[in-house]
């Protein structure tokens, strides 16, 4: 069992209920800032390395693909598949989803989409992966939640909460956001946080939640960048029973809008690691 | 506003400056002045020239395509660059382009791209853009083509490929821009500089436009141009733009540098034989794209030059020949769809050789102007290949008449191709291919062809000595000399022998011809000048019932039908049809038959016919035989009693007890007769002839197996070896033995599977009567 220590000690942040005017600062700081964070003691409960043989596709244990060229809600033009070609491990410890631009069963696109419903969900902890994100136009990576009661409580009610979102035209920028009843889509509660030298496209990042009752800290490199609260949301609050996790490649859709004739393909996102804790 | 001559003098103004302050320095180290340092200014146009910048514009360019505009500018800046393109062919300059240049450099290695804005009066696509161009080598260029603008100011950032390259960079900015549908419009630029932007990533070097190739032939010598080179970047926009940049950016790497070396411009050589593979690094980077270079080695090439022609130059149209002035030749190679052909122009012992690799077919082309070749009468060309030439290997050979109209199509053209095989063909030696002009049916023009094209299935090949000519109406030698011994030859017309006396050579028929008798090569000839036909009025009847054949020596370059009469009082005359044009003198035997019914006792004239004002050459004009008996004994071999087993000669001792004529059924009478003191065997009235040996003979230590001949009227004779079995083979003698005794070598491997260990009989199989001497093993 691996346990994971943050330590950090600082100036700007003495306590963690002071939400909003953390919030206001982080506005400013950016990746300069020196922050100044609570101890807390982690338990290492699921994970997934990747390691593998190149072209094997991710562990069906932890895994399972959604497939189709639904839309998936937000008009994404991409068919989701199980193909090694859209997602397959690169025998050097990643996981690869890779977005073509190819015909395939009456869609321009092709990608994956793979979640752990089923195998794994977990309320609470840090959920964190090592992400190496695409880019171009119209390209939407994502790392993300969806609560496991959705089969029963549909979607918007049975929470989601972004942990990675990023919009190909703006590599610099990452997204982290919670969608739930009343606050949902493009009323989500979200905060954007900017490279202000450098794209998250150019090499790895550790994308990370840290979630707990009644809060959940979003993190970029252990840089904390949003906490949203049940005082933030202007709905109701229903980040109290377990998530599953989901990552995936979207082409086009309502979010991040449509590819263009500039947008470089093929698009992979390499995922080094996914790693969930639980607070000791 | 400020106009492009004004620039120029401010430009000036600033060196003018620099020299005047250098000039104060004198006392500095002069070895201090190597680490001068470049400004590092990035501005290049904020709003004005930043700097030393000057402008010099493109030749054929509108030189005032470029001025200083205070109207139009981004984000209200005081200045923008206006660039007003021309229209189409319009007198000042049909196109706007120029550099912008720093006089003394910069260095730029702190920045990653040149960006700008730029907005133009319509939606419009500028040519290229780019920096790098310093007016000279320009060895760091850079250009963003095709460059869509409109109406809105939009930013533009290129790519630095690699900033390090950049320490004492001059050329700033370039541009080139044409009408949009052959009508001018005006674009601006402004706040253009070199800048550090955080948010260009993925940069990457690409060769040979990504592709990884390979050349499966190469060979040493052979220079190989990297292209294709280019470089990716993503803009902060996440769209990916390529620009072409130049080689010196990038780090070539071969794999075998002792099979292919790769230079810094990214020129390859090949340097000996083996495999290769060419890739580059832009930065640290590897690039996209490679080559794969399989090297034969160094080409097989003639170790000698083609045979000089000899040919007189006023009978030749030359394409291509030291030898000759050539007329003129458009292309050796036009490089038709479809044709794999390189063509390289080679040189072998000082003499300048056409080299084809690859050859599937080319075409050369001769059309300005076409050639006449009307005159000529043989296409010659000098070849030779490495390859394999045995049949079905073959070497083609077209020629095209592009018709009076002297273009390609218009249906007046005619063609023909040859297919040239083995022997002509061979391997690894200079061989001389002539075809008659004649021979191309299907090129019934010869008046302005304009094409050549040679394909086959030799793919390397050198060629040398390509020309048409035309034989000389004159033959530049004499006829060969006969060396028919003088009594079997009643002669009429030749310096080798006495003629018949008496003759006229130019008995009056009423012809046109006129008849000279004419030294050619020292020796005395008969000369048909403006031949329409011609007689000879021997000096008195002559029986030749007792020769066999009537020979003639001829040369016509410029005949096309000639015959030969013998005649008979009557008259009774037949013709005999002689080959003509000559490429050189032709030598005829004719069998006296051929003239049936004229009566060989009593033959009175000859006749020649055929011509139409043309010239004809005749020497050793005579009728001849082979006496039935030898005249002379068979010559005396030479050879060491010691090499020899001898079965019959008087020179050595022959194996014992051999029997001459054992009793095989044979119809054949079979003497020993001395000839001229000689013994000889003589098989009269020969079906087949045994020979039995005294004993079995192991001849297989000796090479050869020697015999003397002669007949005069034998048409088919074999002589056969023979082991016990019996296992026998046969070889052919030729017969008659027209210059008397024929003495023969036959290689022992011949008469395979006879065993030679072991040999015990002989046979003879034909007709006529066999003189035989010297039959013996060397």
């Amino acid at each position: 069992m691996r346990v994971l220590h943050i330590k950090t000690q600082g100036k700007l942040f003495r306590a963690l209920s002071v939400v909003a005017a953390l919030s206001v600062s982080l506005a400013s700081c950016k990746k300069n800032a020196v922050q100044t964070l609570p101890q807390r003691s982690w338990e290492l409960t699921w994970s997934d390395e990747f390691t593998g043989p190149a072209g094997a596709l991710p562990d069906a244990a932890k895994w399972s693909f959604d497939i189709g060229a639904s839309g998936w809600g937000n008009s994404e033009l991409q068919y989701y598949t199980n193909r090694p070609s859209n997602a397959a491990l690169d025998g050097d410890g990643n996981l690869v989803i890779t977005a073509r631009q190819e015909s395939f069963e009456g869609a321009g696109f092709t990608s994956a989409r793979i979640n752990t419903k089923g195998n794994f969900s977990q309320s609470y902890g840090r959920f964190e992966a090592r992400i190496k994100t695409p880019y171009g136009p119209g390209i939407w990576p994502a790392f993300w939640l969806l609560g496991d009661n959705i089969d029963v409580t549909p979607w918007p009610q049975c929470g989601e909460i972004d942990i990675m979102e990023q919009k190909g035209q703006e590599p610099y920028i990452n997204h982290g956001s919670v969608h739930g009843p009343g606050y949902s889509g493009g009323g989500s509660i979200t905060k954007a946080y900017a490279l202000s030298n450098g794209r998250f496209d150019e090499d790895y990042h550790v994308y990370a939640i840290e979630w707990g009752e009644g809060y959940i800290d979003y993190f970029v490199d252990n840089f904390l960048f949003q906490r949203i609260t049940p005082d933030a949301v202007t709905g109701e609050w229903v980040y109290d029973h377990p998530f599953y996790i989901i990552l995936n490649v979207a082409v086009g859709g309502n979010y991040v809008g449509f590819p263009t004739s500039g947008t470089p393909f093929p698009q992979s996102m390499y995922v080094d690691y996914v790693k969930v804790y639980k607070q000791k | 506003m400020r106009n492009i001559s004004l620039i120029r003098i401010t430009a000036c103004i600033l060196i003018v400056f620099g020299l005047l302050f250098f000039g104060g320095c004198k006392k500095r180290d002069i070895t201090g002045l190597r680490d001068v340092a470049y400004p590092t200014t990035g501005e290049v146009f904020i709003d004005d020239f930043t700097g030393d910048l000057a402008y010099s514009a493109f030749g054929g360019s509108d030189v005032k395509a470029f001025q200083v505009d205070k109207q139009e500018t981004y984000a209200s800046s005081s200045a923008s660059m206006r660039f007003a393109v021309p229209d189409a062919n319009s007198p000042q300059g049909s196109y706007a382009g120029g550099v912008f240049y720093s006089k003394t450099g910069r260095n730029l290695s702190g920045y990653n791209a040149l960006s700008f804005y730029i907005k133009a009066t319509q939606a419009a696509t500028i040519g290229s853009i780019g920096f790098g161009n310093d007016l000279g080598e320009s060895k760091y260029l850079v250009t963003l083509n095709a460059v869509a603008v409109n109406s809105n100011w939009k930013k533009v950032i290129i790519p630095i490929p690699d900033a390090s390259k950049l320490t004492a960079e001059k050329g700033l900015m370039y541009y080139s821009a044409g009408p949009e549908n052959d009508r001018g419009y005006t674009f601006w630029i402004d706040e253009v500089k070199f800048e550090k932007i955080a948010d260009l990533a993925h940069l990457t070097g690409i060769i040979f436009n990504g592709q990884n190739n390979t050349i499966a032939k190469a060979e040493t010598g052979d220079k190989i141009t990297i292209n294709g080179l280019m470089a990716t970047v993503n803009l902060p926009s996440g769209i990916n733009e390529t620009v072409n940049i130049s080689p010196y950016y990038f780090t070539f790497l071969s794999s075998s540098t002792g099979v292919a070396g790769v230079a810094e411009n990214g020129l390859i050589s090949i340097v000996d034989a083996g495999t290769a593979t060419i890739t580059a690094k832009l930065g640290s980077e590897t690039a996209a794209g490679s080559l794969s270079i399989t090297s034969t080695g160094a080409p097989i090439m003639p170790a000698e030059a083609a045979p000089a022609p000899t040919r007189d130059a006023a009978n030749v149209i030359s394409l291509y020949s030291n030898a000759y002035t050539n007329v003129p030749v458009d292309t050796w190679n036009t490089h038709w769809q479809f044709s794999t052909t390189e063509n390289f122009f080679v040189t072998v012992s000082g003499d300048d050789i056409i080299r084809y690799r690859s050859l599937n077919f080319v075409g050369i082309e001769f059309k300005n102007p076409p050639v006449n070749a009307s005159s000529m009468q043989v296409f010659h060309i000098d070849m030779w290949t490495p390859d394999a030439t045995e049949a079905p290997n073959n070497f083609k050979i077209l020629l095209v008449d592009f018709g009076a109209n002297g273009v390609f199509g218009g249906g007046d053209d005619s063609q023909h191709e040859i297919e040239v095989t083995s022997p002509v063909l061979a391997t690894k030696k200079w061989v001389g291919i002539d075809i008659p002009l004649s021979s191309f049916t299907g090129l019934t023009n010869k008046a302005h062809l304009a094409q050549l094209v040679l394909s086959g299935s030799v793919p390397n090949v050198y060629l040398d000595n390509v020309y048409f000519y035309k034989n000389p109406t004159n033959p530049p030698t004499g006829a060969p000399v006969p060396s028919t011994p003088a009594e079997n030859v009643l002669s009429v017309f030749s310096d080798s022998y006495t003629n018949i006396s008496g003759t006229d050579f130019n008995p009056n028929w009423g012809q046109s011809t006129v008849v000279t008798q004419t030294p050619v090569g020292g020796n005395n000839a008969l000369y048909y000048a403006a031949f329409n036909y011609q007689g000879v009025q021997l000096g008195s009847s002559q029986d030749v019932s007792s020769y066999a054949y009537l020979h003639l020596d001829y040369y016509s370059a410029n005949a096309s039908q000639l015959r030969i009469f013998l005649i008979s009082p009557g008259p009774v005359e037949t013709p005999y049809t002689l080959n003509v044009p000559t490429s050189g003198w032709n030598s005829v035997d004719i069998p006296l038959s051929a003239f049936s019914p004229v009566a060989l006792n009593s033959i009175i004239q000859l006749k020649f016919d055929g011509g139409t004002g043309v010239d004809v050459y005749l020497d050793n004009i005579y009728f001849w035989k082979i006496p039935p008996v030898p005249p002379v004994a068979a010559p005396t071999p030479a050879y060491p009693a010691a090499d020899v087993i001898s079965i019959f000669s008087d020179a050595y001792t022959n194996v014992a007890g051999s029997d001459f004529n054992p009793n095989w059924g044979q119809a054949t009478v079979t003497t020993q007769t001395p000839v001229a003191g000689n013994n000889t065997l003589l098989y009269s009235g020969l079906n087949y002839q045994g020979l039995q040996l005294g004993s079995n003979q192991d001849v297989s230590g000796k090479t050869y197996l020697h015999i003397d001949y002669y007949t005069a009227n034998s048409t088919s004779l074999k002589v056969f070896l023979i082991s016990p079995g019996p296992v026998e083979t046969s070889y052919t003698l030729g017969v008659p033995t027209t210059n008397g005794w024929n003495s023969v070598d036959i290689p022992l491997t011949a008469f395979a599977p006879v065993a030679l260990n072991s040999i015990f009989q002989f046979k003879f199989e034909g007709n006529g009567n066999i003189y035989i001497d010297n039959i013996l093993f060397r």
